[in-house]
This record gives structure tokens, C-alpha cells and sequence, in this order.
């Protein structure tokens, strides 16, 4: 009887167990499947694609037929191509000059938009048509704004007596002049801004006013600690933006590619042009893999440096 | 709309049965074929009247025009050959199909040269049949034909005191600096600039072009073996004395930029341009109808003895893994005029193309075309000339060209020595990996 009894007493638990178990189970196949288009998506388009690239890095591939394996040759020639040399140079011209200015940019005009004046929705609209622009039909209208013979710029220039720059024309121009095209189109990182700007809570502006906090202290020391994962967050994406950097150069110098000279040959052009139009899949997958190991060696410093001015709340760190 | 269902009921009206494949399928079937191109505007239209005319002569085969964008069309068309879902067709910019046939990508036509197109290549222009062929195998046929002559303007030669068309290298150099207008330093017209073809055009001139060491390796550095590469180089440093960014700017503004059309020639703001008869035949009517009447045409007096031309054109291609290559060869022996001279001539002219084949230049529609246009002589004339020369079809024919346009630009604006110049094409053109 008394066996019975303990039997029974522990068949409960267990079917309850089994039963929990059984729910589990259910819950992650359903879980599984929900999230199952993303992971395929993920395994079709990103992980074998990144690890293709990988293996045809080392090989000699010419996008058809079997590829042939090469060791580092590849790598080995990266560094004794000028171009490639070149076409780096000038992405971190581009990259090293362009984030910071854009994050500045994107971040003022964000603290601009954030005021509370008449007519805000209109002047928001205003700062983010530039980013819903198609990319050469913007990069058409800057060829006629930075024409240097009769351009709008260079007749402004002219009228304050400052002779006005060749700009995408010349070898020492071209790369400022596509990093002021950059900045015409900052909505989207603006709108981030914008968007973390109105989540700092009011009362910490309060508190820090009646603390004796001007605009100033206000931004250095409130605003800019509560958006600062978002600035992180905006930086990071905005390095991937600038080291990829293709479209603008690509329609702007469609009649000398690269020029003047080689000033604007950016990493991601010479890698295109390897692989579509000299069929060098091996060597541009290698270019392609050599800016993700740099990338991510930027990212990380980046990340790691972060626990030294990005805020979260809440960390004890 | 209206004016276009026009078009094409006359194309279908004058398209001509043709010989040996018009008929049904034995099994009663049709063949679709596609054919992929990167046209847009006029010539789009052009293309659908001529796959309308196709199609009413061969109810056997049925063509479907696709037009991709110009910018991603190698890039797409190499996806789908490595997808194993190629075009029939494809028309392809000549450079490009050396690479595509050495690395497999285009098949090669040798095998239907039998029966009625046992006499195709011959019927061809040797030039065009050069430019199409690699190592001996036929890999690309021109349903027209790119040919360069020097373009001037009248009016701007009157003003700069020029009585008559240069006939001599150096008296174009001589004549093109009178007629620059810099002032304040302010462009506003240009002599003559080469911009970015400079060597690539302008290569058959000067014998520049083609030049290999015994190793098959591009070897334009080497001044004994090929000295009008540096007699060609050493032509376009005296073009440095110009401002390169407001030459470039100005081209700009006329719509070159993005592969437009237009130019400062058309704009009638250049005295001197090399172009092909699309520029007169096409651009200046529709851009700048009082440029018509103003202009001339002549070969350019280069220093090898003659008239020349590179050749250079539209090919039409059919890539590895097509599903109906035989059928798709018919297709584009037809769009190049073989046993379609009528139709072709007739066509031809409307394109302002130069035809792949004399006979079509021949033809009574051709030659009133040309009597319309009478400075056009110059463009058929240049396609025989014992001077023209196709460029070599290689793998690495690309890059050459790539390295050709950025070492023009760089002697032209004075970055680089006309040497150096040469010495960069050798080793971008030669870099294996």
C-alpha cells in the first residue's frame, strides 16, 4: 500500500515534468520556426557568401569552372598592386574624414530639430528629403552645383571674390568634394539622433538646470552620456557606410573611373572592377575579405573603447 | 505610341523571308529566345522593331527583347552563365568579349559556319570579323560597327582664321590651340581635347596598337618595338597645357557624365572631336539642330599613311549554357544583315550605325543614306582601309583599356611622363592576379 502510494506520489511530478518538458519542446519548435526565415536568410546570404568569399580568396577564379587554389597569392599580390594601395588610401581619407564630420553634422542638425519652435515638422521634412533622394540623381545635381566653370558654388564664391575650386575635377579636390556630398545626405543618422534626443528624460534637464547647468554643460553632461550608445551605435554603421564607399564615385567619375589622376579609385570600385569587369573573383574576394578584417579590427577597437565614454543606464560598469 | 505600332508594321511589312530557317519546327514548335541588351531611348526602339521583323520572318523562332541597365549588365549576365540560366543572346561592348571567351563564358560560333553560313565571316567586314574573333574561333558578331572620325566645327574654325581642314598631325595641334577661348581663367570653348580615349582611339593613327613582346605580354613601353606608342603618348602631353577639371566639367555639363550623349562638340562650344557618325547622324539632330550644316568630317591625319579606324563595336554574343545556341546564331547572323540586307540597310542608317558588312552599305537604302549624309564616305572608307586594326582579343584586354584611359587622362592633365604613362599600361595590362 505504502509502496503504491510513493509510486503514485512520484508519477505526478513526473508526468507534470514530462509534460513541461513536452510544452518546451513545442515552444521552441514554434520559436524555431517563426525565426526560421531570418536563419535561413542568415545561413543563404550572409554565412556561406562570407565563407565562399574566404575560400575563393585563396584561389584563382574567374566566376565559372572550378577554382584553383593558390595558397596566399592573392594576398600576397594585394600588396604589390598600387592601386590597391591607392584605392585603400583614399577609403580612409574618405572614412577617416567623413565619420567624424558626418557624426558632428548629423548630431547638430539632430539637436537643431529637437528644439521646440513653430514649424518644426517642416524644417525635420526639409533636413530629411536629402536622404529619400536616389543616390545619381543627387550625385547628378552636385556635378552641376560643384560645376567649376558655372556652377551654383563657384558663382557664390565668385560674387566674395574667392576663386572657386575645380572640385570633383580636381586631383586635390575631388575627395573633399565627395565627402560634402556625404554630408548632404544625413537623414537617416539624423533622424536616429533625433529619435534618442527625445528619449533623455525631461527631468534630468530640469534637475541639471536648477543645479546651475547652462546649454552647454547641459549637452556635455546630459545629453550627450544618454545618447552616447546611440552615437555608438550610428558611428559603427556609418564606418561600414564610408569603407564601402562605391555608388557616388562610380556615377560622378563615369567618364574618367577613378580620376583625376587616381585620386578617387575607393576600395569597393577597384574591388567591382576586378571582379565584373577583369573577372578576377579570387583576387576582389580577397580585397573583399581583407576590408571585412580591417573593418572589424576598427569595430572592435571602437566597441572596446566604448566602455570608456558610452553610458548605459543601469550598468554598474 | 501610335508612331511606334507604325514603325513596327512597317518593319514587319519590309522584313524579308529568309533564306534556310524561317519555317516551323519539324515538331510544329516554337524556339523562344531571349536576347539580353543595355540599349535605352532611340536605340531601344530600334532593337524592338528589328525583333518585331525577326519574328514576323521566322514563325519558328520567337525572340523576346529584355533590357537591363547598362551599369549591372556584365554583372547580371556573369551571374546567370554561372547560374546555369544564361540569355540567348547577349550584346556585349567589344573589349569585354576577349576576357568572356578565354575564361569560357561565350561560346564559340566556328561550329555553325557550315552550309549557308559557310561564307559569313567573309561576307563581313575583315575588321569587324578581326574584332570578333578569338585565337581563330568566331566569338562575337557586330550587327554594327563603331568607326572614329575627326569631327569639326565651321563656324569656330572661321572665327580662329582656318581656311580648310587640317590634313597633317601637326597642323591639327596647330590649328585646335587657335581655337581655344580662355578667359579670366574661365573656359568657355574648347580646340580639341582626347580625354579619356586618347589612347585607346586614337591608337590606330599612330601604329600604337596591339604591341606584345615575344612572351604575348602587352609591351607598349618598348620604343623600338612599338614606336607609335610613344609617338601617340608624346601627341596627347600637348594637351596639358589645358585645364584638365573645367575640360572635364565642361563635358560634364553637356551630359557626358553618366554615359549621356551630348558634348561640347554637339553643343557647338569644341572645335575638333573624334566621334562616330551617331554624333551627326543622331546627336547633333536631336540635341542642336543648328550644329546640322555646321560641321565636317574627316579622317584623322595620323602618321601612319592613311585612313584608319580601331575596331570597336557592339558584339552579339552567345553565352555558355544557352538553351537554343543554334538557333540563336541564326538570330544574330540576321541582325548583322546576312541574307537581310534589305531590312539592314534600311535599318542601319536609322541608328546612324556603321554596317558589319559592305553589302549592306552597298544596298540603294544604305547609299541614299549616305548621300543624305555625305560626310558618312569617311566612316566606310576608314572600314577597308588597310590601316584600321582590330584590337587583339586577350584576357586581360580589360584591363589594358582601363590602364589606356587612366594614363591618357594622367598625361593630359600632367601627372605623368608620357614613358611612365606607358610603363603603367605594361604592368596594369600584364598584372596577372
Amino acid at each position: 500500500m505504502s509502496s503504491a502510494l510513493t509510486s503514485s506520489a512520484t508519477a505526478v511530478p513526473q508526468m507534470a515534468l514530462k509534460a513541461a518538458r513536452s510544452a518546451q519542446r513545442r515552444q521552441i519548435r514554434t520559436g524555431l520556426l517563426f525565426v526560421s526565415p531570418w536563419v535561413l536568410g542568415f545561413l543563404a546570404f550572409f554565412l556561406y557568401p562570407f565563407f565562399a568569399t574566404l575560400y575563393y580568396s585563396f584561389t584563382d577564379y574567374s566566376g565559372l569552372g572550378a577554382a584553383h587554389l593558390i595558397g596566399f597569392a592573392n594576398y600576397w599580390a594585394l600588396f604589390h598592386d598600387s592601386l590597391f594601395r591607392t584605392s585603400l588610401f583614399n577609403t580612409f581619407y574618405y572614412t577617416a574624414v567623413e565619420l567624424p564630420l558626418s557624426t558632428i553634422v548629423a548630431l547638430g542638425l539632430a539637436l537643431l530639430l529637437n528644439m521646440k519652435i513653430k514649424g518644426m515638422a517642416f524644417y525635420r521634412t526639409i533636413f530629411y528629403i536629402p536622404s529619400i533622394v536616389p543616390i545619381v540623381a543627387s550625385c547628378m545635381v552636385f556635378v552641376w552645383i560643384f560645376n567649376p566653370t558655372n556652377g551654383v558654388m563657384n558663382s557664390l564664391l565668385s560674387n566674395l571674390h574667392v576663386p572657386g575650386p575645380d572640385w570633383f575635377f580636381s586631383v586635390s579636390w575631388s575627395k573633399p568634394s565627395f565627402i560634402l556630398l556625404g554630408l548632404w545626405g544625413l537623414g537617416q543618422p539624423m533622424v536616429i539622433y533625433l529619435a534618442a534626443l527625445q528619449g533623455v528624460p525631461k527631468d534630468m534637464y530640469e534637475v541639471a538646470s536648477l543645479e546651475g547647468a547652462g546649454p552647454w554643460h547641459r549637452l556635455r553632461h546630459v545629453t550627450l552620456p544618454m545618447i552616447s550608445p546611440i552615437i555608438l551605435f550610428n558611428v559603427v554603421l556609418q564606418l561600414v557606410v564610408c569603407v564601402s564607399y562605391f555608388t557616388q564615385a562610380q556615377v560622378i567619375e563615369s567618364q574618367d573611373v577613378g580620376g583625376p589622376g587616381t585620386s578617387t579609385w575607393f576600395y569597393v570600385q577597384y574591388l567591382y572592377t576586378q571582379a565584373f569587369q577583369f573577372l578576377k573573383f579570387g583576387y576582389s574576394s580577397a580585397m573583399g575579405f581583407f576590408l571585412f578584417v580591417i573593418t572589424a579590427i576598427i569595430t572592435t577597437v571602437l566597441l572596446k573603447s566604448s566602455s570608456r565614454w558610452v553610458y548605459y543606464a543601469g550598468d554598474d560598469r | 505610341m501610335k508612331a511606334l505600332a507604325i514603325g513596327s508594321a512597317l518593319t514587319v511589312l519590309m522584313a524579308p523571308g529568309t533564306a534556310g530557317a524561317s519555317a516551323l519546327k519539324p515538331d510544329g514548335g516554337v524556339v523562344n529566345l531571349t536576347w539580353e541588351t543595355m540599349w535605352s531611348g532611340p536605340t531601344l526602339l530600334l532593337l524592338k522593331q528589328m525583333t518585331t521583323a525577326f519574328n514576323a520572318s521566322h514563325p519558328g523562332i520567337r525572340v523576346t527583347e529584355e533590357n537591363i541597365p547598362s551599369a549591372t549588365g556584365d554583372a547580371k549576365l556573369q551571374s546567370q552563365i554561372a547560374a546555369g540560366d544564361p540569355p540567348d543572346i547577349f550584346t556585349e561592348w567589344n573589349p569585354v568579349i576577349g576576357e568572356y571567351a578565354a575564361k569560357g563564358y561565350i561560346l564559340n560560333m566556328n561550329t555553325y559556319l557550315t552550309g549557308a553560313y559557310k561564307g559569313f565571316v567573309k561576307w563581313m567586314y575583315p575588321l569587324a570579323a578581326a574584332t570578333g574573333t578569338y585565337k581563330g574561333e568566331l566569338v562575337g558578331v557586330p550587327m554594327s560597327l563603331n568607326s572614329w572620325a575627326l569631327y569639326y566645327n565651321k563656324s569656330i574654325m572661321k572665327a580662329a582664321g582656318i581656311m580648310s581642314p587640317p590634313t597633317t598631325l601637326a597642323q591639327l595641334t596647330a590649328d585646335q590651340a587657335k581655337e581655344w577661348i580662355i578667359s579670366g581663367g574661365k573656359l568657355s570653348q574648347i580646340g580639341m581635347y582626347p580625354g579619356a580615349n586618347g589612347y585607346q582611339y586614337f591608337s590606330t593613327f599612330f601604329g600604337a596598337l596591339n604591341c606584345f613582346n615575344s612572351a604575348g605580354q602587352y609591351d607598349y613601353a618598348n620604343t623600338k618595338t612599338c614606336p607609335g606608342a610613344t609617338a601617340l603618348m608624346n601627341w596627347l602631353t600637348n594637351f596639358k597645357s589645358y585645364p584638365y577639371a573645367q575640360v572635364n566639367s565642361m563635358n560634364a555639363t553637356y551630359g557626358a557624365v553618366a554615359g549621356g550623349d551630348d558634348d561640347p562638340f554637339v553643343a557647338g562650344k569644341e572645335g575638333f572631336n573624334m566621334d562616330g557618325p551617331w554624333e551627326g547622324a543622331q546627336n547633333i539632330p536631336d540635341a542642336n539642330p543648328s550644329m546640322e550644316g555646321n560641321f565636317g568630317v574627316i579622317p584623322f591625319p595620323g602618321t601612319v599613311g592613311g585612313p584608319s579606324t580601331i575596331g570597336q563595336g557592339n558584339f552579339n554574343i552567345i553565352p555558355e549554357g544557352a538553351s537554343n545556341s543554334k538557333d540563336a546564331f541564326e538570330f544574330i547572323t540576321w541582325l548583322a544583315g546576312y541574307n537581310n540586307v534589305k531590312f539592314t540597310s534600311n535599318i542601319d542608317p536609322q541608328g546612324g550605325w556603321v554596317p558589319a558588312g559592305p553589302q549592306i552599305a552597298a544596298a540603294p537604302a544604305y547609299q541614299a543614306y549616305v548621300k543624305k549624309f555625305p560626310w558618312m564616305t569617311t566612316y566606310l572608307e576608314q572600314m577597308s582601309s588597310k590601316y584600321s586594326q582590330a584590337p587583339l582579343l586577350t584576357t586581360n584586354q580589360e584591363q589594358a583599356n582601363t590602364a589606356m584611359a587612366t594614363a591618357s587622362n594622367d598625361v593630359q592633365d600632367g601627372s605623368m611622363s608620357p614613358a611612365a604613362a606607358l610603363k603603367y599600361i605594361d604592368t596594369q595590362a600584364n598584372a596577372t592576379s
